[in-house]
């Protein structure tokens, strides 16, 4: 047996984001190409299956998805076989879906995004007094306030530094000039960053209860696996309840008086990045969180549709199962379709591979022919952005009370008009407004839970269409979902009970795609047009931007000076 | 099984792998085996998948950690890999909350001060990772061997935790 000290990682990546930048003579992007670098062939493993199994592989497809991929293929399943969940189920679907929504956005928040706008090595030279003054005032209630719990926490970040495990905080460009906030909001924000830390821990345990385990959750064709009753030992019994109960307090607690406040006091020293990143201003969800079941999209508490061109004064609607509505082309990417097909739906959906790209390690793309391992999805052959701010817009054009209340009350704060929401600040805003609008449904759909059982209804899975002799011999469903980053789908054709087809279109490839036909940019080459940059070399303008999508990959950039040049090669978390 | 509350097991087995990419699964693999070995109330084991930081949770107030996974080294495929110090080499900051990282999910303990005592890693050099399910045969051959190898860790982390045996 070999014993050795390592030099490689012990590391996995899930697949692989390159962007390449080019700029004009002044620094600013003019042309960016998006490419995913991976190809991942989930369709191919599960052709032929039991499509009641297949929940568990599209689990194991993303580490942190695990949990929106199994509901988006459940989902797939009674679609096609008309099966309708109980409603128990449902809403304990729906507490799952917004534990997962407010966990992986608080994440996404602190650990990677905050630091391309927080410098931790300022923070270092903070004065915890004028820190605890601060803090005060952007969260009045928060506890953890004081002066001594700010020097604390300067002490615990200077040793971490100073042992050299600065690792965690290796990969970025303190001192960059970008940076705005002054040392007492850096330590501010990185002592809420060690909060958020210890409370995620906590948080995915309402996983546990409802999935029986965590981090793969069990799920199940026709309703959920778990049994509760309120007074048994031996099912979900209101002990267990409480506990879920109790996290959903606590998640409360840090958006309400954490993730919010700090984004908005971030916010306001970033405000020039309301002008920054609009990118294609044609947004799209499928909507998700049922009160009526799954065929009823009126009764969703997140809004299904689509905005074309920046213009809310119309949500248009969207049907992901029309022939026609939702193709995926292949033109500039590494695959190759049937003879004669430039687009397919999903159900018709097709994954060959067909590499034409330079041998790796190469230089550059080839920006004139395939770039990418991603497919190009378009919405009635629009280029559109899913994830958070898509849906925060779907849900304010829809004219609800809810989203306008979060919207507003965020854009009277900042003192920044609507159209500040298409942008890169927005876009990162629109995740914390939704992880307000989250938690608050947390809570209803848990009352909602409570009720039903008080009611005797303790129904969690209809089996009646369990066995394939009873499903129709060829039959198509979709499964959707709004996972943290946006709109997912998953279609499936079964055939005499097996999985004859199986597409799944996932949120990073609609805002990630290369280009289309019409030569028309994806949502992340569109955002970076216009970008300035104040050291090319220190490209953290691309990552704020590309950050803001919250990526399900990860990814390097490669910065182009005017004559091709490469600048700067980048790992973005 | 992840406990939802009361205070964990002292030695906590954790593997990494995606099974949908061959040898990437390994870890997954290694799990079954020792976990078919060992009946102790003082183990858990967990199918940590491709999670990161998420399993903090997991980590937290343990005395000592097995990590299971795929480890890249450069050696021959099937080679059986034995680390002592895995903080000192993984790299930490993560490219992506999307990707488990072993090396991110230790700094990040070690920031919160929850990292155990004694963390050590047992993999295997795979061979291929591309998408598909079902080891190598150059991995699978070697499967045996890490088991065992896995097993005398944990029965020596075992050894020295705190608490009892329970009769059997």
């Amino acid at each position: 047996m070999a014993t050795r000290v390592v030099v490689d990682p012990v590391t996995r990546i899930e697949g692989h984001l390159r962007v390449e930048a080019m700029l004009d003579s002044d620094n600013k992007v003019h042309e960016a190409l998006s490419s995913g670098t991976m190809w991942r062939g989930i369709e191919v493993i599960l052709k032929g299956r039991d499509p009641r199994d297949a929940w568990a592989f599209a689990e194991r497809i993303c580490g942190v998805c695990t949990t929106v991929h199994a509901l988006a293929s459940v989902r797939s399943v009674e679609n096609a076989v008309g099966i309708t969940v109980p409603k128990v189920a449902e809403i304990v679907r729906n507490i799952m879906f917004l534990t997962q929504m407010v966990q992986d956005h608080v994440i996404h928040f602190y650990h990677l995004h905050a630091l391309d706008w927080v410098d931790v090595v300022s923070a270092l030279s903070a004065d915890p007094a004028a820190t605890a003054t601060l803090a005060q005032q952007v969260s009045p209630h928060w506890p953890k306030s004081s002066e001594g719990y700010f020097r604390d926490t300067a002490a615990t970040l200077k040793k971490f530094v100073e042992s050299g495990q600065l690792g965690l905080f290796a990969n970025a460009y303190w001192g960059h000039p970008a940076y705005k906030l002054p040392p007492e909001a850096n330590l501010m924000a990185v002592a809420h960053y060690l909060e958020a830390l210890k409370w995620q821990k906590e948080l995915i345990k309402i996983h546990t209860v409802f999935g029986g385990k965590n981090p793969h959750p069990n799920y199940l064709v026709g309703g959920m696996p778990c049994s509760i009753d309120l007074q048994s030992d031996n099912a979900i019994n209101i002990e267990r309840l409480e506990l879920v109960r109790a996290k959903i307090l606590e998640a409360r607690d840090i958006v309400e008086q954490l993730y919010v406040p700090d984004l908005l006091a971030i916010a306001s020293f970033y405000k020039d990045w309301a002008a920054i990143g609009e990118g294609l201003g044609s947004y799209m969800c499928y909507g998700d969180v049922p009160q009526n079941g799954i065929g009823d999209p009126a009764h969703f508490r997140f809004p299904r549709g689509a905005i074309l061109h920046k213009n809310l004064g119309e949500v248009l609607p969207v049907d992901p199962t029309h022939g026609d509505e939702i193709l995926e082309e292949v033109g500039r990417s590494w695959y190759r379709y049937p003879e004669g097909k430039a687009a397919l739906h999903p159900w018709e959906g097709h994954t060959e591979a067909h590499y034409t790209g330079p041998k790796p390690p190469y230089e550059h793309l080839d920006e004139n022919g395939a770039y990418s391992w991603l497919k190009t999805p378009r919405w009635k052959g629009n280029p559109v952005e899913v994830g958070p701010l898509a849906r925060m817009l779907v849900g304010y054009a829809s004219g609800r009370a809810d989203f306008k209340a979060v919207v507003d009350g965020a854009l009277g704060k900042l003192g920044v008009p609507a159209t500040a929401l298409f942008s890169t600040l927005g876009r990162t805003a629109a995740r914390g407004l939704e992880s307000q609008l989250a938690v608050g449904w947390l809570q209803d759909e848990y009352d909602r839970l409570i009720e039903a059982l008080k009611g005797g209804d303790n129904n969690t899975a209809d089996t009646i269409r369990w066995e394939p002799a009873t499903w129709p011999k060829d039959c198509k469903g979709f499964g959707f979902t709004e996972a943290p980053r946006g709109a997912l789908g998953h279609w499936i054709h079964i055939q005499d009970g097996k999985i004859a087809n199986y597409q799944c279109v996932v949120p990073t490839t609609w805002n990630a795609s290369p280009k289309d036909a019409q030569g028309r940019r994806g949502a992340y080459e569109s955002a970076l047009i216009g970008t300035p940059m104040a050291d090319p070399q220190k490209p953290v303008e691309i990552l704020r931007t590309i950050h803001s999508f919250d990526p399900c990959l990860a990814c390097a950039s490669h910065v182009y000076g005017p004559d091709g040049r490469e600048l700067a090669v980048v790992e973005i978390g | 099984m992840t406990k939802t509350d009361g205070s964990p097991a002292p030695v906590l087995v954790l593997a990494f792998g995606n099974l949908l990419l061959e040898d990437d699964g390994i870890g997954i693999e290694l799990l079954r085996g020792v976990e078919a070995a060992g009946d102790d109330a003082r183990v858990e084991f967990v199918d940590g998948g491709t999670q990161g930081i998420a399993l903090g949770a997991a980590l937290a107030g343990r005395e000592a950690v097995l990590l299971l996974d795929a480890v890249r080294l450069g050696a021959a495929p099937g080679t059986v890999h034995h680390l002592r110090e895995p903080l000192r080499c993984a790299p930490p900051r993560g490219d992506s909350a999307h990707g488990a990282n072993a090396g991110e999910l230790l700094a990040t303990a070690a920031l919160l001060g929850d990292l155990p005592a004694r963390v050590e890693v047992l993999g295997i050099e795979p061979a291929s990772t591309r998408t598909g399910i079902g080891l190598s045969p150059q991995v699978a051959a070697a499967v045996p061997t890490a088991v065992r190898a896995a097993t005398e860790i944990l029965a020596a982390m075992l050894a020295a935790a705190s608490g009892t045996t329970p009769c059997r």
